[in-house]
């Protein structure tokens, strides 16, 4: 797994690539959870090539939508998810919680000034 | 395949490889592509659980994962020597729920039991945890 982290003008696009599962969530947590504490509320999670989402990735992004809830400022936004990925998201009853984009341009759009 | 057998040592890092293993099976057993996402999804979370609750950290013990191939399903035993698991001690997830109050603990078994035909969870002493888990086969 690997992430890839890029600071636009008033947001952060988050761009992992491989698997997220209980070995490699914490590690996005942890950037999550620094880019929050450093004041960057508005984040595009990019998932383009997130070939697997486990519950504990979910777990990850469902705490980063809550600080941010928390905060009152600020959203996650998740973006280019493959069909098998949005349909684990049903399962669980996620798909009116979290904001989805179907691209990057139309999640960028989003925060654009 | 009739019957293939795999051991692995229970680690996060291999939950890719027990992945990619399970991937490969499926997709040659003529699953969707659908399918092999919901299997893989089962026998992932299955192996995060015995990491996090039966061996209760990495390194302890193994995963030994065994599918069997019959003409209308596929049966997947997974096992552990770790301590034993009871899924019905955790709560089923709150999927309901405004989000400030919802609990999500339980995804994992819900996800076994929810994208599998059949999920059975038994414990043996000494053998440890067996988790037999099925999927049919659509024609």
């Amino acid at each position: 797994m690997e992430v890839i982290s890029k600071s636009l003008s008033n947001y952060d696009v988050i761009t992992i690539v491989g698997r997220i599962d209980s070995y490699s969530a914490p590690s996005i947590s942890n950037m999550l959870d620094s880019l929050i504490q450093k004041g960057h509320h508005n984040i595009v999670v990019d998932m383009q090539d997130v070939s697997y989402l486990s519950s504990s990735g979910i777990l990850v992004f469902l705490e980063t939508h809550r600080q941010l809830l928390r905060r009152g400022q600020g959203r996650l936004i998740l973006t280019n998810l493959s069909s098998n990925i949005y349909s684990i998201l049903e399962v669980a009853g996620l798909e009116t919680v979290f904001n989805f984009c179907d691209d990057l341009q139309s999640a960028e759009g989003r925060f654009q000034i | 395949m009739d019957k293939v057998t795999r051991k692995f040592a229970g680690n996060y890092r291999n939950l890719a490889l027990i992945g990619d293993f399970i991937i490969e099976i499926t997709s040659n057993e003529g699953f969707s592509g659908k399918d092999v996402y919901a299997i893989q999804t089962a026998v992932d979370e299955a192996c995060a659980n015995i990491i996090d609750h039966a061996y209760q950290g990495e390194n302890i013990g193994d995963i030994i994962i065994t599918l069997v191939s019959f003409p209308k399903y596929i049966k997947i035993i997974i096992e552990d020597s770790g301590t034993p698991f009871d899924p019905d001690s955790v709560p089923a997830p709150d999927i309901t729920s405004p989000l400030e109050i919802r609990k999500e603990r339980g995804l994992g078994v819900f996800f076994i039991r929810k994208l599998m035909d059949e999920a059975i969870f038994d414990f043996s002493s000494p053998k440890g945890n067996t988790l037999t888990l099925i999927k049919n086969k659509r024609s």
